[in-house]
C-alpha cells in the first residue's frame, strides 16, 4: 500500500517555566493508506501531541512530517488549513459538536467550509449519517443525542468530506462499553469499506483488541510498533518487523 | 452563507439571559436616544414655528444697503416702492401674504417717567392674514382701521415700568428720517407678553401709518413673507429671487433661518448636548459589549478550536463573531426603536409640563417627536458600536492556537 503519513525523527518540545519539556523525542512512524492504527500509551506519553502534529494543528520542533508526500512542516498557516480541510477528518474525545447545529448540520459543516454546493452537501450528509446509522436522528441537536450517538455524528462529520486520513483522539474515552464497542466496529467498517486510514490514540483495551497495528509510546518515544496476527496473515507484505509470540506480532523499539 | 448566518443567529441566542441583558442595554440606549432626540426635535420644531409665527415670517425682504451700512437716519436704508414689491411677491406660489414692517426706536413717557423702547410698526390686517398675533396679556390687538387715537401695544415690562394699562395714554418720541425729533401721543390698547423678559421691557408696536407719520417717511424697513408651509421656504425663496432683480433698489431675500439667531443658538446648544449623549451611549454599548463578547468567546474556545481544526479559515471565525455582534446590534436597535416609540407615545399622552426654558416665561409641554432619521441614526450608532466591540474578541478567537483551544476546559 502507498504511504500516506511519514513521521521522520520528530521532536516536539514545550516551554515549561524556564526549561523545555519534550513531549515527543525523535519519533518516526510510517502509515500506509488504508491502515487502522492505534497509538497507545499512558497519559503524558505524547499520543495527543503526535496526533496534533499529524493533524497539522501543531508543528514539530525538529524533524518533518509528510502527508501524501508533502512536507507539512514547511507549509504556511493557510496551506496547513487547506490540508486539514481537504485531507483530514477529526474525531475528538469530547465529541466537540457545534451545539446550536443539528446532527445533519454538524456533519455538513466541513462541506460548507469546502464550499461544496447545497445539493451535493445534502446528498453527502445523508450518506454519511446513513453510514453511521443515524439517519433518523439527523435533525436532533447534540443535547438530545446520547454519548454514543454524538460520537457517531462526530465520525460522520470526520468522513463526510472524504478525507484521506481520520484522526481520533481517545474516541471511546467518554463512552460506555456498549457504545465504545459499537464505535470501534463502526470505524473498522468504514476503514474496510471506504478504505479510510484511521489513526487514533487510546489506552482503551477494548479498542486495541480490534486494531490492526498498535504503536506504543512511552515518555515521548516509540517503544513498540505491533501488527496483529490477522493483519500479518492478510497483509504479509506490510512492514518488515519480526513477530514475537501471542496473538500480536510485535516490533520492538522500531526506528522507522 | 445562509448556514453561516444561521450559525451566527443561533449563537446569539445561545445564552439567552446574557443576550436579553445585552439587548436591554442596547435597546435602552436606542430608546434613550430616541426619547431625548425626539424631545429635542419637538422642541426645535415648536421653537421654529413659534419663531416664524410670532412675526419673523418665512422670508424677509430688505434693501441690500440694510446689511451693508449703518443708517444715518431712521429708514435711511428702507424700501421705497414697497407696495409694488409686495404686490409682486404676493402672487407667488405658496405665499400666504406679505406684511410691511418698520423697525425703529426712541423714547416713551407717561408724563412722569421716561424710558427707551424698541418699536415696530405693522399693518394689522396684513399681520392677521399671516396669522401673526401678538401674545396679549390684557387688552386687544391693534385695529386695522383705527378711529381717532393712535393705538399702541406695549410689553408687560413697559406697562409695569410706565404704570399703564389698556386705555391709558403715552407719548412716544423718535428721530425722523430728516434727523428732527418728533413725537406723537398714543393710546395703549393692549399689553403683550412675548415670553422674553428683555423684550417685554422694551416692546412697543404701533400701526404702519402712525409710524410713517412719526418718522416722516413713506419707506418701510422690510417686507415679511408668510408661506403655507415652512418646508416650502427654500422652494419659494428660489422662485421669488428673480422677481427682486432689476428694481430701482437692490433688494435681498433672507430666509427665516438666517434671521433666527435665538433659534440657531438653542439648536446648536441642544444638538451638542445630543451628540455628547450619543457618544456616551456609543461607548457604554461598546465597553459593556466587549466584555460580554469576550466572555462568549472564552466559553466557546474549544468549539472555535474544533472549527479551526476542520479547516475553517481564521477569517471566517473573525467574521462569525463580528456577524453575531452585528446581529445583536440589529436586534437591540429594533427593540430600542419599538420600545422608544411606545414610550414616546405614552409620554405624549401623559400631559407632562416642563418649567419655562432659560430666558422665557412660558412653561413647555413635554412632547416627543417620532423622527425616522433619528431612528435610523441611533440604530446605526449601536450596530456600529457592537460591531466595533466584537473586533477584539473576533481577533482573539481567530488567533487561537488550535491545540490549546482543543485542550481548553
Amino acid at each position: 500500500m502507498p504511504e500516506l503519513v511519514s513521521v521522520e525523527a520528530v521532536t516536539r518540545r514545550f516551554p515549561l517555566d524556564h526549561n523545555f519539556v519534550s513531549a515527543l523525542d525523535h519519533v518516526s512512524l510510517h502509515v500506509a493508506r488504508g491502515e487502522f492504527l492505534a497509538i497507545a500509551g499512558p497519559s503524558g506519553s505524547g499520543k495527543s501531541t503526535l496526533l496534533n502534529l499529524i493533524g497539522c494543528i501543531d508543528k514539530p520542533t525538529t524533524g518533518r512530517i509528510l502527508i501524501d508526500g508533502v512536507d507539512i512542516s514547511k507549509l504556511n498557516s493557510t496551506r496547513l488549513t487547506a490540508v486539514r480541510r481537504e485531507k483530514i477528518g477529526f474525531v475528538f474525545q469530547t465529541f466537540n459538536l457545534i451545539p446550536v447545529f443539528s446532527a445533519a448540520e454538524n456533519v455538513e459543516f466541513p462541506l460548507l467550509v469546502q464550499g461544496i454546493d447545497a445539493k451535493e452537501r445534502r446528498s453527502r450528509v445523508a450518506a454519511a449519517l446513513e453510514s453511521v446509522g443515524l439517519s433518523a436522528r439527523a435533525n436532533h441537536r447534540p443535547d438530545l443525542l446520547s454519548g454514543g450517538e454524538r460520537q457517531r455524528v462526530a465520525v460522520a462529520r470526520a468522513i463526510v468530506h472524504r478525507p484521506a486520513l481520520v484522526l481520533a483522539d481517545e474516541p471511546t474515552a467518554n463512552l460506555d462499553t456498549l457504545n465504545a464497542t459499537q464505535l470501534i466496529d463502526l470505524m473498522h467498517d468504514l476503514n474496510r469499506t471506504l478504505g479510510l486510514t484511521f489513526i487514533f490514540s487510546t489506552h482503551d483495551q477494548r479498542l486495541l483488541e480490534h486494531t490492526d497495528r498498535i504503536v506504543r509510546l512511552t515518555d515521548g518515544q516509540v517503544v513498540s510498533d505491533t501488527l496483529t496476527s490477522e493483519t500479518l496473515s492478510n497483509e504479509g507484505s506490510f512492514a518488515q518487523p519480526a513477530m514475537q509470540g501471542g496473538s500480536h506480532g510485535q516490533v520492538s523499539a522500531l526506528s522507522l | 452563507m445562509g448556514k453561516f448566518l444561521l450559525l451566527a443567529f443561533r449563537n446569539v441566542f445561545r445564552n439567552r439571559r446574557r443576550t436579553v441583558m445585552t439587548l436591554m442595554m442596547v435597546g435602552g440606549g436606542v430608546a434613550g436616544l430616541l426619547l431625548v432626540g425626539g424631545f429635542f426635535a419637538r422642541m426645535f420644531w415648536g421653537l421654529r414655528e413659534s419663531t416664524i409665527n410670532d412675526g419673523l415670517g418665512h422670508l424677509q425682504i430688505f434693501t441690500a444697503e440694510h446689511f451693508n451700512r449703518e443708517e444715518k437716519h431712521v429708514l435711511d436704508t428702507g424700501i421705497d416702492n414697497w407696495r409694488q414689491v409686495a404686490a409682486s411677491i404676493s402672487t407667488g406660489g405658496h405665499v400666504r401674504g406679505v406684511a410691511p414692517r418698520i423697525e425703529f426706536n426712541g423714547m416713551l413717557s407717561n408724563g412722569v417717567k421716561s424710558g427707551v423702547f424698541m418699536g415696530s410698526a405693522v399693518d394689522p390686517a396684513a399681520e392677521q392674514t399671516l396669522g401673526f398675533t401678538a401674545r396679549l396679556a390684557s387688552g386687544r390687538d391693534l385695529d386695522s382701521k383705527p378711529g381717532g387715537e393712535i393705538e399702541a401695544l406695549v410689553g408687560a415690562g413697559v406697562a409695569r415700568s410706565m404704570n399703564v394699562k389698556p386705555g391709558d395714554g403715552l407719548t412716544i418720541l423718535a428721530v425722523t428720517s430728516d434727523g428732527a425729533l418728533n413725537g406723537i401721543d398714543v393710546q395703549v390698547v393692549g399689553v403683550v407678553n412675548t415670553g422674553f423678559k428683555e423684550m417685554d421691557d422694551r416692546y412697543l408696536r404701533i400701526t404702519l401709518p402712525s409710524a410713517q407719520r412719526l418718522l416722516q417717511s413713506d419707506r418701510v424697513t422690510n417686507l415679511v413673507v408668510g408661506l403655507d408651509n415652512t418646508d416650502n421656504t427654500d422652494l419659494v425663496a428660489a422662485q421669488l429671487a428673480p422677481r427682486l432683480q432689476g428694481l430701482p433698489q437692490q433688494l435681498v431675500l433672507k430666509k427665516w433661518i438666517d434671521l433666527a439667531a435665538y433659534y440657531k443658538q438653542v439648536r446648536s446648544l441642544f444638538s451638542t448636548i445630543f451628540v455628547f449623549l450619543g457618544i456616551i451611549v456609543f461607548f457604554m454599548v461598546l465597553m459593556s459589549s466587549v466584555n460580554t463578547l469576550l466572555m462568549a468567546m472564552f466559553e466557546r474556545t474549544r468549539e472555535i478550536g474544533t472549527m479551526l481544526a476542520m479547516g475553517t479559515p481564521r477569517s471566517w471565525i473573525m467574521a462569525l463573531f463580528v456577524l453575531e455582534a452585528t446581529l445583536l446590534g440589529v436586534l437591540g436597535a429594533v427593540a430600542g426603536v419599538i420600545g422608544g416609540n411606545l414610550l414616546g407615545v405614552i409620554l405624549n399622552h401623559a400631559g407632562i409640563h416642563l418649567p419655562p426654558p432659560p430666558g422665557t416665561t412660558s412653561p413647555m409641554n413635554f412632547r416627543v417627536m417620532h423622527v425616522p432619521s433619528l431612528m435610523v441614526g441611533s440604530s446605526i450608532l449601536v450596530i456600529v458600536s457592537l460591531a466595533l466591540a466584537s473586533i477584539l474578541p473576533a481577533i482573539r478567537a481567530s488567533r487561537l492556537q488550535i491545540a490549546e483551544a482543543l485542550a481548553h476546559v
